[in-house]
């Protein structure tokens, strides 16, 4: 048996009650292989609401995601560090921070790197805020590569993988 | 011995045979995306008819409550008397009843507890092995768990002073009637009970106490939202019987009607806001309390009955009196509460007019915590909700509409409703509110005072099928926020597509607690194809016309999705079955994609014209590379250089008419008779241009075609092709159009109204649409309208050469 050292933290716990759209605790991401560009581009996007209140519980009370640069910076930083994508056959990747915006209901965080060839497939991790809520799922697209795959994060799994199928090109 | 082999396989072999028995396309690669739902939705009775309304002999049962309970502040907990009167109106003779008992899920050995998954990651960066973590708020939870029982303690039930056999199972109760209870009839029993109330904030759920311990008050604070508190009759219908599906969270309630009295024994110094309109004003409220009561009736803006003041006063200190607050409510299908010190309370009437209910209070109860946010817009939102959810249903069906302030996010009831914006506490002891708050009070109290009518009133079955009133209520509740301001940020088809195109979810058609991703699955998905049905298939006025016909046939009774689907088909007259299919039956997403364009030219069989023409279109293509090049060196070929050698052959092309041609020509028209002619004179005569359009469906979801025709002279024409287009041929189809002017572009669904998932196949010639992060690169926008300026704004200048 494996043995798992147990690491308490401060955690919201999971609520099945499911009401109103208020906070969603969901996020999703589009890994984009982009064909204009060569480049593997990814595209988190989270609710404003639910970052706002993901803030004042990571950094600091009075955190204000929506008129705070340094506050933007910190929590795109915060994602970078909890989003990992590896190739199936080869080394994590290492994304390059692109930038982050605030678009009507939406904070979007962009990561991007130079788009591997000759791969089958991806593992990731997508932790960002799920750290801080349990019931926090994050989905992920991967597109642009074969068929769209998707990965879904939640509850107690750690590391996906997506396989690539319907390639007309490696 | 053998006898009973054959029975068995006999039964095998009917199950197979029911299993396979739907009709299948077996040759071919033909998919009908329009047949009809006939094997899919259930056969028409004497219940439910055809056309998705309450059959003639439809039924539902009705249960009367008397209850007595009294909330213990000091321990956190309810004890009470319910008296049951049950009505058989079904056609059957029950032997038992089942009574829901709610509260039980929150016990650690109940069924949801059970099954909960580890629910935490446990590696949270890198590739590498990391500990696993227990949240805190788990831990939490366990320990109050193990520290508190959790659930109904059933203490007696009886009937006519006789104790009643009963049986828990899980949140169930069944309960043996002493005789058979035979249609038409009513049984009436009493079941004596207590349950400590949960916290809400550590254990979640739909109601609880929430606790202040910043409160002046020894201990600090306390309010409660009590709600699934009594136990209270299954649901015995005609297509389920008794409802077997255990509460496990998800999946809610499914309700019968009835009527409620009752009686609230609280601490003194507490003020209630409940279900049902109060009885004892003169033994609860003070005089002043009730003159502002009357004066909120006939008032422009609302009006304190509690003033935040009086309520700042009020929870400093507590009481060990208590009062009794009498309640009665009629035709509800549940009744909830709220009870604490910390409540300011203020009313409006609203005059909705009608014959069933033409006034009707509007008020609101909140602590100081939700402030001046609920202040300036809680019960106005509540009146702004009936009127816009009144124009698209009926009436407003009740005395009291309510809002109050309180640990659960968003929870409806029937004339009450819990909702959690608050303010925000800064150090100089003021409180503002960020634009997104507000919006969030905004959203949630139409939302949840929005179920007040689905399904409050429209009491469809949530065990059973979120959707129905959350995917309805989410419609609404769009069509609501715009229509109190146009930059609220609601829902756009486009806001799905993510979800929709994305491989892990289900159909909408699936029992609640087996929803995966319940927000995008029944709320946003459902209420973007109800808004694309409105807006684009339908359009307003047929849409309107059968929703208000399906909130007509159903208020005070109990839909199923088939009556949703049938009334809708019948009252707008328009075939839906590819509709609900595609939308509520599969996983399918919308993606249309504009393949190719070929131009076609009338010939006029005229070879002196038609030939010309060959000949421009031969010469507009490029000349060879090989000649080109030669020329540019000088070279010059033996015919050109020797002019003498040229011939008969040199002057002609293969365009050259003869009369040959001719000849044709006129024994061509001469052969057509005088109508053939006509025709075909006007058609050279007017010269359009014709346009073979070809169309691939990716997404499988067939739907309208939308189009956009831009001309060369720079005008444009808009068209919608239904989506019947798709019926022989649902994966590619072609269509022609005719036009005089010259085409230059064409998009598919320009406005971005069908949640199209990918829009660079809609562009004819195709562009270059740039990612997000292309975008972004080319121009940085910056949120500047969500911003907390209503606090920034108290800033202080400062002096620059300060700092220095």
């Amino acid at each position: 048996m494996k043995r798992l050292l147990i690491l308490i933290m401060l955690i919201a716990g999971a609520f099945p009650a499911s009401v109103f759209a208020h906070q969603q605790r969901a996020a999703m991401t589009k890994v984009l292989f982009n064909k204009n560009t060569g480049n593997l581009e990814v595209m988190h996007r989270f609710y404003l609401h639910d970052t706002e209140h993901a803030v004042q519980m990571l950094f600091d009370k009075r955190a204000d995601i929506r008129s705070s640069a340094d506050t933007q910076e910190l929590f795109a930083n915060y994602v970078s560090q909890r989003f990992a994508i590896k190739p199936l056959n080869g080394p994590e990747l290492k994304l390059r921070d692109v930038g982050y915006e605030i678009e009507r209901i939406y904070f979007w965080v962009y990561q991007e790197v130079e788009a591997p060839d000759n791969i089958e497939g991806l593992t990731m991790i997508h932790n960002a805020l799920r750290d801080i809520w349990t019931d926090q799922v994050n989905t992920v697209n991967v597109e642009g590569r074969g068929d769209l795959r998707t990965a879904t994060f939640e509850g107690d799994v750690e590391l996906l993988s997506v396989e690539f199928t319907g390639q007309n090109n490696p | 011995m053998f006898r009973k082999i054959v029975v068995i396989s006999t039964l095998i072999f009917a199950m197979v045979n029911i299993a396979i028995a739907q009709v299948q396309q077996t040759k071919g690669t033909f998919v009908d995306k329009f047949r009809q739902l006939d094997e899919i939705l259930p056969t028409a009775n004497t219940y439910r008819t055809a056309g998705g309304e309450p059959g003639h002999e439809y039924w539902q049962q009705r249960a009367d409550y008397v209850i007595n309970a009294t909330l213990d502040e000091r321990n956190h907990r309810i004890t009470g008397t319910v008296q049951i009167t049950y009505h058989n109106n079904s056609p059957d003779t029950l032997r038992f009843l089942w009574i829901q008992l709610d509260q039980n899920r929150f016990n650690k050995n109940s069924m949801q507890n059970k099954t909960e998954t580890y629910n935490s990651p446990s590696n949270l960066k890198g590739f590498d092995e990391d500990p696993a973590r227990l949240s805190l708020g788990q831990l939490r939870r366990m320990q109050l768990q193990e520290d508190r029982e959790f659930g109904f303690e059933i203490n007696s039930v009886t009937a006519g002073g006789r104790d009643l056999k009963h049986t828990i199972v899980g949140t169930k109760m069944r309960v043996d009637l002493p005789t058979p209870l035979r249609s038409g009839n009513t049984t009436t029993f009493t079941v004596d009970y207590a349950f400590n109330i949960i916290e809400s904030d550590v254990m979640g759920g739909r109601g609880g106490y929430e606790h202040f311990p910043d409160d002046e008050i020894e201990g600090g604070g306390y309010l409660y939202e009590i709600s699934q508190w009594y136990p209270r009759m299954g649901a015995y219908t005609d297509y389920e019987a008794w409802t077997a599906k255990e509460f496990l969270g998800t999946g809610e309630f499914t309700q019968e009607f009835g009527d409620f009295d009752v009686t609230l024994t609280v601490p003194a110094d507490h003020i209630v806001a409940s279900t049902g309109v109060l009885q004892n004003p003169d033994d609860v409220l003070t005089e002043e309390q009730k003159d502002r009561l009357e004066q909120a009736k006939i008032a422009d803006s609302p009006v304190f009955i509690v003033t935040p003041a009086e309520a700042l006063e009020n929870e400093k200190e507590g009481t060990r009196d208590n009062k009794s607050w009498h309640f009665k409510a009629e035709n509800v299908r549940d009744f909830a509460w709220a009870s604490s010190r910390k409540f300011a309370w203020d009313a409006k009437g609203y005059n909705q007019g009608g014959t069933t209910q033409p006034f009707v209070m509007a008020m609101s109860f909140f602590p100081k915590e939700g402030g001046e946010l609920w202040e300036k817009y809680s019960t106005e939102i509540v009146i702004h909700t009936m009127e816009v959810y009144s124009r698209f249903s009926f009436d407003y069906q009740y005395p009291v509409a309510i809002s109050v302030n309180g640990p659960v996010g968003g929870m409806e009831y029937p004339m009450i409703t819990f909702n959690g914006p608050r303010t925000i506490l800064h150090d100089d002891g003021t409180r503002t509110y960020t634009a997104a708050e507000k919006e969030f009070l905004i959203g949630v109290v139409i939302h949840e005072i929005g179920h007040i009518y689905f399904p409050m009133t429209v009491n469809s079955d949530e065990r059973q099928w979120t959707w129905m009133d959350e995917g309805i209520n989410s419609y609404l509740d769009s069509v609501a926020g715009r229509e109190w301001d146009y930059n609220i940020g609601s829902t756009e088809p486009r806001d799905i597509i993510d979800y929709m195109k994305s491989e892990n979810q289900v159909p909408p058609m699936t029992q609640s607690d087996s929803v995966l991703r319940l927000g995008p699955n029944a709320y946003t998905k459902p209420a973007v194809s109800l808004n694309i049905l409105r807006e684009t298939i339908l359009g307003r006025e047929l849409f309107d016309f059968a929703f208000k016909e399906y909130a007509r046939r159903w208020m005070f009774k109990r839909p199923t999705p088939s009556d949703f689907f049938r009334t809708m088909e019948e009252a707008s007259g328009v075939d839906l079955d590819w509709f609900w299919r595609g939308w509520y039956y599969t996983t399918d997403h919308v993606d249309i994609s504009l393949d190719h364009i070929y131009q076609m030219r009338m010939d006029t069989k005229d070879p002196d014209i038609d030939y010309a023409r060959r000949r421009d279109e031969f010469n507009q293509k490029p000349s060879s590379l090989y000649i080109t090049r030669n020329q540019e060196e000088g070279m010059r070929s033996w015919v050109e250089r020797n002019p003498d050698v040229r011939d008969f052959h040199d002057e002609n092309d293969q365009f050259t008419v003869t009369n040959k041609e001719r000849n044709a020509y006129n024994s061509f028209l001469s052969g057509l008779d005088e109508r053939e002619r006509r025709e075909f004179e006007r058609a050279v005569e007017e010269d359009k241009n014709y346009y073979v359009l070809e169309f691939s469906n990716k997404g499988g979801l067939v739907m309208p075609i939308l189009l956009e025709f831009e001309f060369t002279d720079g005008t444009t024409e808009f068209m919608n092709i239904p989506a019947e287009i798709w019926r022989r041929n649902h994966l590619r189809v072609q269509k022609l159009f005719v036009f005089d002017k010259e085409l230059e572009k064409v998009t598919i669904d320009p406005r971005w109204e069908t949640a199209d998932v990918d829009v660079e196949n809609n562009h004819y010639p195709r562009r270059i649409i740039p990612s997000r992060i292309e975008a972004y690169k080319a121009s940085p926008r910056n949120g500047l309208k969500q911003r907390d300026i209503m606090h920034d704004i108290k800033t202080e200048l400062k002096d620059p050469d300060e700092d220095n």
